[in-house]
């Protein structure tokens, strides 16, 4: 079996505070991993070290069979993030926006490309308005076609659902499901029934110690719930 | 838990008390003791000397004497203020203001080195070095600025003046203290260094620029010592002594300050250890 | 899909500023009225000054003042947009050079920059210089003005990048801006003065201020340039 991620005894620390020790699992491609874990239990520090934003101090990584050290730049034309914070500069168009990202990955046909998402993410109507008149719910579509612009085969997902709307929330996980096809999530949340509604595998951080990583099958949702309560301590919920 | 401390788990915490630091206190006691000789020296060893050659000169350029046969005082413009050259214990300092500044240059050097070894590495340890290397640094920094007072103010008779390197060396002050100021406004450890190392190494561009601009400006007030004649013997001596005695002093509080730090930071690391257990 | 060229990323980047910047204004206005404003401040600061030489001496000196000033805060907010919605996190994400994103900011910044000083030196000028008669060799003084403003888009790049993630980056930006601009400025001024002023040896000093003022700019550009990477990954 390939693949998306391979980790092993990744760690982050400075001085004698550790963010991250020692974290090793292996996501196979196709995958929809939820990383759950209270505040400050290292899950951000763990995402950013994937999408190349942060660098390890220990361990090592493969991603999509690119060495997370030696090999970022390859592996950030082939990964997407969406924040909680849209990425979308306020005083350009949609399009322009979308257009600025295109250019950045070096995308084919970008104007083409760009027509494409803002139809699938509805926005077409919107395309000639700035960002900053979005509704929140509005910038995190637009937020979803910025990370796809460039077809990346692994998607990382910081608390996408902070701020939204049970509205804006539906469409948002309708936008989710047509992109899985043959793509690789990564979604970091505190939403513990969401995260495992949606997921595939499930990996519990807590003090930067990886306490749980498990296929979902083979996890029931009671007590994974009570268990998580149990390690992380504080209950989340 | 004195017992669990053998455990390799442990090594990667913050340490301190090498060689170096048993060699510490003697350093500072050397120090202190060769200050002090040299601070003797300078008063009852050394010639007594004019800063500034400031005489009175005839129309052909010799020195105009008096008939006891010593040279006659006379106004020099220096900084658009007309100076008045007396043959004054004033110069005194200059054993104590050319040392001190020289370590300062020195412990700038260092913190740089620190601040580029920080940035290859990203270990605390490093970023540590380098921020009580710029402790020590602005503490002579501001001896230097004290005694470079006093020395503008009984020899040049004016309390400031926009001088070249008078100016690069408020300016240098300015930016180790602006380093510090910097380390305060920020929250994240990792950033706070990071960006606090290219703070110290663009910071010490400023030093070259000060150390040469008396040989560049040549209307500069501050002598170059070295290349107009040099000393006597006993003028070197004393200098040499204060300049080693200053030396020591340096190393003995950096050494003393960064063991304090880094204690401080075993002891954080032990309190995330155990909170984690 | 094949990484596009550093040129072509680096074009994007800078027309994504322009673009925003021409669209919002903010940077330019909020500079622009700055500038004038310190005009008028001047206007009273010289109001008492009856010879015209006095003025003529200053004015070097006045002028590279408003400039420092006015450029200190369209520095502070060059970083706002990049910072509001988190934009530059995405841009890191993007397969390129960390240099690339430094070589267009400094670009954008120093285009900026050179915009107002076209406002602001022609209304210096009407201000403070036409009852005075400056010296033959003025309109060399644009020389100083472009190698000056070279060296503070290059340094106000990264240290505008080092205090927007700061507390109070607005005094923390001067505290670090100004000491490291001071030999620049310094350099600068006595070529903007010599050329105003004129003289025999104005020719030498301009020659000598700007040799200066260049080498600083060479050695803190390419310095601000090595080390920018490490200031936006942090």
């Amino acid at each position: 079996m390939e693949y998306a991620i391979e980790a092993r005894k990744l760690s982050k620390s400075f001085g004698g505070r550790k963010a991250l020790s020692e974290v090793s699992f292996s996501l196979p491609e196709g995958a929809f991993l939820s990383v759950f874990g209270h505040n400050g239990a290292g899950k951000t520090t763990l995402l950013r070290i994937l999408a190349t934003l942060a660098r390890p101090t220990g361990g090592s990584a493969k991603i999509l069979g690119y060495d997370l050290k030696e090999e970022a730049e390859n592996i950030r034309s082939h990964i997407g993030l969406i924040s909680h914070a849209p990425m979308l500069y306020p005083d350009l168009t949609a399009e322009e926006n979308l257009l600025l990202y295109a250019n950045l990955y070096g995308v084919e046909n970008p104007e083409a490309r760009v027509k494409e998402l803002l139809k699938a993410v509805e926005l077409k109507t919107r395309r000639m308005d700035t960002v900053r008149g979005f509704s929140r719910g509005m910038k995190q579509r637009l937020s979803i076609a910025r990370a796809l612009i460039h077809n990346p085969e692994l998607v990382f997902l910081d608390e996408p659902y902070s701020g939204l709307d049970p509205h804006a929330v539906e469409i948002f996980d309708g936008l989710i499901q047509n992109a899985r096809e043959g793509r690789t999530f990564v979604m970091v949340s505190h939403d513990l029934a969401k995260g495992f509604a949606l997921c595939t595998h499930a990996l519990v951080l807590s003090r930067g110690n990886v306490v749980v990583f498990e296929e979902k099958d083979k996890l029931d949702f009671e007590a994974f719930q009570a268990t998580y309560s149990k390690t992380v301590g504080l209950g989340v919920l | 838990m004195p017992d669990t401390k053998r455990q390799p788990k442990q090594r990667s915490l913050p340490e301190a008390g090498q060689m170096a630091d048993r060699v510490a206190p003697f350093a500072l006691i050397v120090g202190i003791v060769l200050t002090t000789v040299g601070f003797f020296l300078a008063f009852f060893y050394a010639a007594p000397v004019n800063g500034a050659e400031v005489y009175a000169r005839d129309a052909a350029g010799n020195i105009l004497r008096d008939s006891a046969g010593n040279a006659l005082p006379a106004l020099e413009e220096i900084g658009g203020q007309l100076v008045s050259n007396v043959l004054l214990i004033s110069q005194k300092i200059f054993y104590f203001h050319m040392p001190v500044a020289l370590v300062s240059f020195l412990a700038l050097a260092v913190a740089a080195f620190y601040c580029v070894r920080f940035l290859m590495t990203k270990q605390q340890r490093y970023d540590t070095c380098a921020r009580i290397s710029m402790e020590i640094a602005l503490v002579f920094v501001i001896c230097t600025m004290i005694t470079g007072e006093m020395w503008t103010r009984f020899e040049w008779g004016v309390w400031w003046t926009w001088e070249p390197r008078l100016t690069t060396y408020l300016i240098l002050m300015l930016v180790v203290i602006a380093y510090f100021v910097l380390r305060n406004a920020l929250d994240d450890p990792e950033r706070c260094a990071t960006y606090a190392a290219v703070v110290g190494i663009i910071a010490f561009v400023d030093v070259p620029i000060c150390f040469m601009i008396t040989r560049l400006v040549p209307s500069s007030v501050h002598p170059v010592v070295l290349r107009e004649g040099g000393m006597s013997a006993d003028m070197g001596i004393t200098l040499v002594l204060v300049l080693i005695g200053m030396l020591c002093v340096a190393f003995a509080l950096y050494r003393m300050r960064f063991r304090q730090v880094r204690m401080q930071e075993r002891v954080e690391a032990l309190k995330a250890a155990l909170d984690e257990e | 899909m094949a990484t596009p060229s550093t040129f072509r990323q680096y074009k994007t980047l800078l027309v994504k500023d322009v673009r925003q910047e021409f669209r919002t204004k903010e940077m330019l206005t909020s500079m622009g009225i700055y500038a004038l404003l310190v005009l008028i401040v001047y206007g009273a600061a010289l109001a008492q000054t009856s010879n015209q030489l006095d003025i003529l001496q200053m004015s070097g000196g006045l002028l590279w003042a408003l400039i420092v000033f006015t450029s200190l805060l369209g520095l502070n907010r060059s970083f706002f947009a990049e910072k509001e919605q988190g934009c530059i996190e995405g841009i890191l994400l993007a397969p390129l050079d960390r240099s690339v994103l430094f070589l267009a900011k400094a670009t954008s910044n120093l285009l900026f920059l050179i915009i107002i000083e076209v406002i602001a030196v022609p209304l210096f000028w009407f201000f403070f210089l036409t009852t005075t008669t400056p010296a033959e060799t003025f309109p060399l003084m644009v020389v100083p003005l472009i190698v000056g403003t070279i060296g503070v888009a290059g340094v106000g790049t990264l240290l505008s990048t080092i205090t927007m993630n700061t507390r109070g980056k607005d005094v923390m930006l001067a505290v670090l801006f100004i000491p490291l601009i001071f030999p620049l400025l310094y350099a600068c001024v006595s070529a903007t003065t010599a050329v105003l002023v004129g003289g025999d040896t104005a020719l030498n000093t301009f020659m000598l201020s700007l040799v200066l003022a260049a080498g600083y700019d060479i050695i803190m550009v390419l310095l601000s340039w090595v080390l920018y990477d490490f200031v936006i990954s942090a």
